[in-house]
């Protein structure tokens, strides 16, 4: 019987050999076909996840040579701490989402790739002007255009038709928008009408939104063209946020993010206990959960005039990681994302939000829910990001709403919140 | 032969130098190798984001753009804020609560257990909360301590009035705090305690009855003296532990309890940093944070000569 010696030289020259055959076998089943890796994260629920899952699928059924690969972060919280370290570390995604109270200080810091030519040239998948022009915020500067929505949710007024008419109440606020007489006004008595009746008036989720739509209903302006905070020397709106704080301490209106964990502001809406509910597309899901979703409408925020005004938009980003190594591929996935065959893709089926582009608007009018849902779209038009200048400072927005939260709470006066936040913008600046 | 040469000799006798032996050499780099894990992991994760921590103190930096050398700024601005004030006088007022409860809590248990059979299931039971996440044990305590929620539940069967907001009150966010702290610690010191109260010599103890001395005698004459190491040590470590109160405080409140009534110094680092993108000044609190500590762990090893009993 013949032995075999292995000795260390042969051991190498075979294991080199090995190494070369399997590295041939696997570029070969590719069919020389490199495949282009790239990681994109946000943030979201699981169902929105799920969603993420299936908007994968379809891009790598269409593009089978790029693997995109999803991190989800569950919390909106943690999400911008966890892009900071991994920005800092050069550990980022390719393409990531961005919130529109961090957009501007991301683009300022210059870590975003330019995305006009994603949005420019006969082969984009989408153009710049399918999107609404309201929705750039803080993305979009004189250089360049660093960030494009996603997808956004106007702050809508979600009303309880059944909590209405068991306060007496018989106009119908949408009906009363169509006619332009939707006013607050009228609005201030249907909540006082509410909250006689032992109901919640109209509840508010605390941020931006609510605290800057209310000032442009009212005819005030928050900051001016160049950004500077001008606020404190617009007398309508200190009045505006004068009514903001009555309105709160006289229990007409609640701040939805301090309602207890057993009767929370979806308890009370789906039980017919409130009478407003304010907040965006998501609201359907609400709606759907009390069983009786028929009883509920939306209008747009009542104005002085009754005539239709601006509001708040939230929106998200999409933004391009600018070291990328894999710069076309996440090209390619920002433009599949955005364009109106992936947005309706993300938000159909009683998606959470509004699509950000012409031609996808079909899913907001989809099963005619609710019945004004073209209002959706409207304020969508009509409406306004988070400003720049607040946008552009981490943390701002939050701290804010902060202040904003102690003169809900009846803690502190209008007059003092307006001194506080002036103080936190000029800090800021 | 080895070149190294040690000196050794008695006073007044001349030195005698003599080669290394080869073997204790070779013994040498052998522990340096398997040393070097934990050395490399402590320059790694120790002594470099401290070093990083201490220049960034002196520093603007947001984490993406260029840093700018600000000076003191840093420390002016955070010594200025009424807010990061507050973060101290909590981080104090949770140490106050936490360390001398907790520990009477723990020594009480310690000693009853002590002479307690089968006390092993109750060491169990007593130290699952050490080794289970803090942040699941904040998220059950958060449900516990709601409003509507259990305790207070329980507080209106048995008092007939509703209980507090435990978390949205700001007086009593802190309290909240300090019980999850103290629940979460209390199974450690126990363990402590008792290894403690368990060396003391029999003999001791066997002399003092003799004496006529009764329990309580004993244990504030003997037990506790001889104890008092032990209670040093854990004092130093609960100290150290309770200032630097974190993850409880991020999980019941969110945003450090209603009007800033739970932030601590680390919550404050945290909102800072990775809130604020504000690394110089979070780098800052971190620098006060640790002349803090220092000063307290100074004074109580100060204190030490007068109250702590080291057997000889």
């Amino acid at each position: 019987m013949n032995s075999f010696t292995l000795s260390r030289r042969n051991f190498f020259t075979g294991a080199l050999g090995v190494g070369a055959l399997l590295t041939t076998t696997a570029c070969g089943s590719t069919g020389g076909n490199a495949t282009s890796k790239i990681t994109w994260s946000t943030w979201g629920t699981p169902e929105e996840g799920q969603r993420f899952k299936k908007f994968n699928s379809h891009f790598k059924a269409d593009n089978p040579t790029i693997a995109a690969t999803l991190q989800m972060v569950p919390s909106y919280s943690d999400y911008h701490s966890k892009l900071l370290t991994q920005l800092t570390s050069g550990t980022a995604p390719d393409v990531f989402y961005v919130g529109d109270d961090y957009i501007g200080k991301f683009v300022s810091a210059g870590v975003l790739m330019d995305l006009t030519p994603v949005v420019e040239g006969a082969d984009a998948k989408v153009k710049l002007d399918d999107f609404n022009p309201a929705l750039f915020g803080a993305g979009r500067t004189d250089t360049g255009i660093f960030a494009l929505p996603n997808d956004c949710n106007p702050d809508v007024f979600w009303f309880d038709k059944k909590a209405l008419a068991a306060a007496g109440i018989t106009e119908n606020p949408a009906e009363l928008a169509a006619a332009g007489n939707w006013t607050i006004e009228t609005f201030l008595a249907m909540c006082a009408k509410l909250a006689a009746k032992g109901l919640t008036g109209a509840m508010f989720w605390n941020y931006w939104s609510t605290h800057w739509s209310w000032v442009a209903a009212n005819g005030g302006q928050v900051f001016n063209a160049a950004g500077k905070f001008v606020l404190p020397e617009d007398p309508k709106s200190v009045a505006a946020l004068h009514s903001l704080a009555d309105a709160f301490t006289n229990k007409s209106f609640t701040v939805a993010d301090t309602l207890p964990d057993g009767s929370g502001a979806d308890s009370l809406f789906v039980s017919h206990k409130a009478g407003f509910y304010v907040q965006g597309r998501y609201g359907i899901a609400t709606a759907e959960q009390s069983g009786t979703k028929d009883d509920y409408d939306i209008a747009p925020w009542p104005t002085v005039s009754g005539k239709p005004g601006s509001s708040g938009v939230a929106a998200s980003y999409l933004v391009i990681n600018a070291k990328t190594k894999a710069p076309a591929a996440a090209k390619t996935f920002v433009g599949e994302f955005l364009c109106a065959k992936g947005q309706t893709l993300r938000l159909a089926d009683g998606g959470n939000a509004v699509p950000s582009v012409k031609g996808a608007d079909s899913v907001v009018l989809e099963g005619n829910y609710p019945a004004h849902a073209k209002s959706f779209l409207e304020m969508t038009n009509t409406g306004f990001e988070d400003f720049a200048t607040e946008a552009k400072m981490p943390g701002l927005s939050s701290d804010v709403s902060t202040a904003m939260l102690t003169m809900y709470q009846g803690k502190t006066s209008a007059s003092d919140t307006i001194a506080a936040v002036a103080k936190l913008m000029e800090k800021a600046v | 032969m080895t070149a190294v040469l040690a000196k050794t000799g008695l006073p007044g006798a001349p030195v005698v130098e003599r080669a290394e032996a080869a073997w204790r050499k070779r013994d040498r780099w052998w522990g340096l190798v398997f040393v070097s894990p934990q050395l490399a992991g402590m320059c790694a994760f120790v002594l470099l984001p401290f070093a990083v921590g201490l220049v960034l103190a002196f520093a603007q930096w947001d984490g993406l753009t260029e840093i700018t050398w600000v000076g003191l700024a840093n420390f002016q601005a955070q010594l200025a804020d009424p807010v990061f004030l507050r973060s101290i006088l909590n981080t104090l007022g949770l140490a106050l609560i936490t360390v001398p409860v907790g520990l009477a809590l723990s020594l009480l248990i310690a000693v009853a257990l002590d002479r307690l059979r089968g006390r092993t299931g109750y060491l169990l039971l007593y130290f699952a909360p050490v080794m289970t996440s803090s942040i699941a044990i904040s998220l059950v305590w958060q449900q516990i301590l709601r409003a509507d929620g259990p305790l207070n539940q329980a507080f209106f069967r048995v008092f007939g009035i509703p209980g507090p907001d435990w978390l949205g009150d700001p007086h009593f966010v802190l309290l909240a705090v300090s019980i999850v702290t103290i629940w979460s610690s209390l199974g450690l010191n126990v363990i402590i305690f008792l290894a403690g109260l368990q060396g003391i010599n029999s003999n001791v103890l066997e002399a003092a009855r003799v004496d006529g001395a009764g329990s309580l005698r004993t244990m504030m004459a003997i037990r506790l003296p001889l104890l008092s190491p032990v209670v040093f040590f854990s004092t130093v470590v609960a100290v150290i532990s309770s200032f630097q109160t974190f993850d409880v405080v991020f999980v019941l409140t969110k945003n450090g309890g209603p009007e800033n009534s739970a932030r601590t110094i680390v919550y404050q680092i945290y909102d800072e940093g990775f809130r604020h993108f504000q690394f110089g000044m979070a780098s800052a609190a971190s620098i006060i944070l640790l002349v803090l500590t220092l000063v307290v762990t100074a004074v109580q090893l100060g204190l030490q000569r007068r109250f702590v009993h080291y057997e000889s």
